[in-house]
């Protein structure tokens, strides 16, 4: 049982360790909205449809000035 | 692309519009097999997304939420105000080297929207991100200031579908955020603690603490976690009992205190000595289960005050404010000062109180008196911020701008009846001082029972007691009961912003009810058309000719496109007379028996004396004439809204006596309550916006529990003295801010939904006090009989507490929301979701 003389208090660093992140992810706005991401999850980083309307999309207004 | 154009649903052939996805009106439907749009804004949008080349965003529209789709409405504004120094001083701020703004956006809906708006950085250069939060509708922009104007970024966002507004963010909102913030770390921090501490209990009485050495470190390392954890993290509880002690009154929260303090103490003390119980396990899990139902109920009214609060931000912020050399520019409401010259054209609503310089127009007051229809005014009328320009344009010399405005002033008068509100005394907080009373005598009793054993013994049994009656599943019983309600409220459309407002509803016995806007829908349009009804389209090709109010009632009348087949020659329109020309070569006047006699017609007492039947039931009557003979009658006035007649019955049904306040001719109000059954006596006109508020005070200073329904600026004071104040959608944002209730679909019915669902709840609280109470006795009597250990208590108290976490959540106090039609959602979410 002498084991948890040095287990015990690792795992209470570890654990101390989690607190601090989850402190500072809550003070740096993390959980405020949590809605968002899981949808930004669901977009492609490279869009996929551009075959359809190439021509009009790249020399169409892709930079718009209104 | 994933839906557009043609789509048929399993019931008939229907066309969806191919940006916003709600069917098209027949008479937009195109042949030729190209996109059908429903209305002008999705067509612009579609086009302006189609060439920028984000045809994905159809593809992701699919992946939806249970928002409702809305048609694209654009402003295609210049949003010149945002350019405007004060405006950018006012609305932006610096941030890593560029400048940030939050935007509130319309129409925000669905996964596609956030792709969308985030893609606006590729739209526009200069625009470095663009973050949305999806849940508020508020995009965080950051940009480079010298590289674009505001103005474009602006038109951009609105061009795509997403109509800006400046979000106007308050301290109190910062602040508020804050609080919620330390709230969660103190709720994650409990958390931990309960967790491991309990990982160390379990090994003890799994039989670690056999060994002596083993269990005495098991017990100084739970007092290391818990005690700091105690002193951070209970520190809401320990500085809510103490606030109520001061107030005198005994709060929910003191019973809890005890609890945590008396068993963290004993346990302090144990362990200090070696020997005896700790109950450092069930302290830690009492603390974390109460903190989580807190920061729930925080969290579900905070969202609730968002919503209210980002309607503000639709309330409009700019002025055209007017040169010397007579050009306009946009300019933020509050850069205004006295003596200046605004612009208001038709269709926009007055920015400042003010004097009429130039123009001839209506003015719709309805918001801000409650009447129907709207009054003319000329030069040297004096019209008020908030009221909205009908006909013409108008320039306007400024008298009053802010809060020395005449709704400004109102609002004074609303702060000032909120402050004289009395606090309501919450259930659960009666049950507490019960508590505390039952606690305090039972360690008595225990304390007597044990007296012989010795003091330590005494000691062990009282603690015992302490921690076993922890009013846990107590705290618990109305925050869990409480968010289940708001939670389905909010996705009724419902949002209730005060914790105390679902009690204060249950309890409601009288309901005073606005009528402009809230029982009728607080717009002119045709009510009546007696005669020849193939005229109607005539008259309708005539009226198109006039921006008259009525012209816009009669082409909402009609189907679209009916007028523009009909051809109108020799248009005259005599203002306070009426409007003559030809249609289709046949002549026709419309107007007052006066104006139809001037122009040769002849009118016969048949049709005076209906136009005065007409004039009684509140409505504006027009004469139709035909060919030189009168044809057909139309009446125009303020519609009841749809649901107005089933709503006055059901909060009849639920034993409520009903009333009308109204700013509105008292017999217009009249035949309003004929025509819902409301007794006439109850019913009253023409009463000014104090006089609400007196009337609405008296009643609650006479202990009648009153809930006022109303949308407008008049109906504010009434709203905020109430018991409970109802704002219904489409009212004025001051009306919103003061209610403690308001409705985001139209039509009066969510009110009764929200009533009957408040009712419920609070059955449901008394439910969950029953079951927590029955726990406590039955914990209390093992304690007095000495059979309550760590272990048992460390059981009994999570049993009780899941027991009323059950019994909230099998509760449905509202009806499921209304599925939306299959026609909003063509794509089935499996079919769509791109792999």
């Amino acid at each position: 049982m002498t084991v948890v003389y040095v287990l015990l208090p690792l795992a209470l660093l570890l654990a101390l360790g989690f607190v601090g992140m989850f402190i500072w992810a809550t003070r740096d706005g993390q959980f405020d909205d949590v809605r968002t991401p899981q949808l930004r999850v669901l977009f492609d980083d490279d869009p996929v449809t551009q075959t359809e309307t190439s021509g009009e999309g790249s020399s169409g207004a892709k930079k718009e000035r209104s | 692309m994933g839906f557009g154009g043609t789509q048929t649903s399993d019931r008939k052939t229907e066309v969806f519009c191919a940006h916003c996805g709600l069917p098209v009106p027949p008479g937009l439907v195109t042949s030729d097999g190209s996109p059908s749009f429903c209305c002008s804004g999705c067509k612009t949008v579609y086009g302006v997304i189609r060439s920028a080349g984000f045809d994905e965003f159809y593809a992701l529209k699919a992946i939806d939420d249970d928002r409702l789709a809305a048609p694209a409405n654009p402003k295609l504004a210049s949003f010149g105000e945002f350019d405007e120094p004060d405006f950018v001083r006012m609305h932006t701020r610096e941030g890593e080297g560029a400048r940030r703004i939050d935007l509130y956006l319309e129409g925000v809906h669905c996964a596609a929207c956030v792709w969308l708006v985030e893609k606006l950085p590729e739209m526009v250069e200069g625009v470095i991100s663009v973050r949305l939060d999806f849940g508020r509708s508020v995009a965080t922009v950051l940009y480079d200031p010298q590289a674009v104007e505001l103005s474009r970024v602006a038109r951009a966002l609105d061009r795509i579908g997403y109509t800006p507004h400046p979000f106007r963010s308050s301290e109190r909102r910062a602040l508020a955020r804050k609080e919620e913030r330390k709230l969660l770390i103190r709720l994650g921090v409990a958390g931990a603690a309960a967790g491991n501490v309990m990982l160390l209990a379990i090994a003890m009485y799994a039989g670690a603490g056999e060994d002596p050495a083993v269990a005495q470190l098991f017990r100084w390392i739970s007092l290391l976690i818990t005690v700091p954890t105690v002193l951070w993290s209970g520190r809401t509880f320990f500085s809510g009992a103490l606030a109520g002690l001061r107030a005198k009154t005994l709060h929910m929260d003191l019973p809890v205190s005890l609890a945590i303090l008396g068993a963290t103490a004993s346990s302090a003390v144990h362990t200090a000595l070696g020997q005896g119980h700790v109950y450092f396990d069930s302290v830690a899990m009492l603390m974390f289960l109460l903190l989580a139902a807190r920061w729930a109920q925080v969290r579900a009214l905070r969202s609730a005050s968002d919503a209210s609060e980002l309607l503000f931000s639709l309330a409009p912020s700019k002025a055209r404010l007017l040169g010397e050399d007579e050009t306009s520019r946009e300019v933020p409401v509050e850069s205004i000062v006295l003596g200046q010259r605004v612009e208001v054209r038709a269709g926009e609503s007055i920015p400042v109180d003010g004097v009429v310089e130039q123009g001839l127009s209506r003015v719709d007051n309805a918001l801000l008196t409650g009447e129907s229809v709207p009054v003319e005014v000329g030069e040297g009328a004096e019209v008020h911020a908030g009221a909205n320009n009908v006909s013409a344009r108008l320039v306007v010399r400024v008298t009053a701008t802010g809060e020395h405005t005449r709704v400004g002033r109102l609002l004074a008068a609303v702060e000032e009846a909120q402050r004289r509100k009395a606090p309501i005394v919450r259930l659960a907080d009666r049950v507490a001082s019960y508590f505390v009373l039952g606690v305090l005598l039972m360690s008595g009793v225990t304390a007597a029972v044990w007296w012989g054993e010795g003091s330590q013994i005494v000691v062990e049994r009282v603690v015992a007691m302490l921690v076993v009656t922890c009013p846990c599943a107590l705290g618990l019983a109305t925050p869990l009961a409480l968010i289940n309600a708001l939670g389905a409220a909010a996705r009724n459309g419902i949002f209730v912003k005060g914790p105390d407002t679902v009690e204060a509803l249950a309890h409601i016995r009288h309901v005073m009810l606005d009528k402009t806007g809230t029982l009728t829908q607080g717009r002119v349009a045709l009510t009546s058309f007696d005669g020849d009804a193939g005229l109607l389209e005539s008259v309708a090709a005539l009226e198109a000719q006039s921006s008259h109010l009525i012209a816009r009632a009669v082409e909402e009348a009609t189907p679209p496109g009916a007028a523009g087949r009909h051809d109108v020659q020799d248009v005259e329109e005599v203002a306070g007379g009426g409007l003559r020309g030809a249609v289709d070569g046949t002549p026709l006047v419309l107007g007052t028996a006066a104006f139809l006699r001037a122009s040769g017609v002849d009118v016969s007492s048949t049709w005076e004396s209906r136009m005065a039947q007409a004039a009684e039931r509140g409505e504006t009557p027009v004469l139709v004439a035909s060919d030189g003979h009168v044809a057909a009658l139309a009446a125009f006035g303020d519609p009841l809204r749809e649901d107005s007649q089933e709503a006055v019955g059901a909060l009849g049904r639920l034993g409520l006596s009903l009333g009308i306040l109204s700013g509105d001719h008292p017999r217009v109000v009249q035949h309003v309550a004929r025509a819902l059954s409301i007794d006439g006596a109850v019913a009253q006109g023409g009463v000014s916006p104090e006089l609400k508020l007196a009337t609405v005070e008296k009643m609650t200073a006479e202990g009648r529990q009153t809930a006022m329904i109303g949308d407008g600026v008049n109906d504010a004071g009434a709203l905020a003295a109430a018991r409970v104040g109802i704002a219904v959608r489409g009212g004025a944002e001051v009306s919103l801010a003061t209610a403690d209730v308001f409705l985001t679909r139209p039509g009066l019915m969510p009110a009764v939904h929200l009533i009957r669902g408040c009712r419920a709840t609070l059955r449901v609280v008394y439910r969950n006090l029953g079951i927590s109470l029955i726990y406590n006795a039955v914990g209390a009597t093992l304690a007095v009989a000495g059979f309550i250990n760590p272990l048992a208590a460390a059981v009994l108290m999570p049993l009780s507490s899941l027991t009323v976490v059950l019994s909230s959540a099998l509760a449905r106090p509202f009806p499921r929301p209304p599925s939306a039609a299959p026609a909003i959602r063509p794509v089935t979410r499996k079919q769509e979701v791109p792999a």
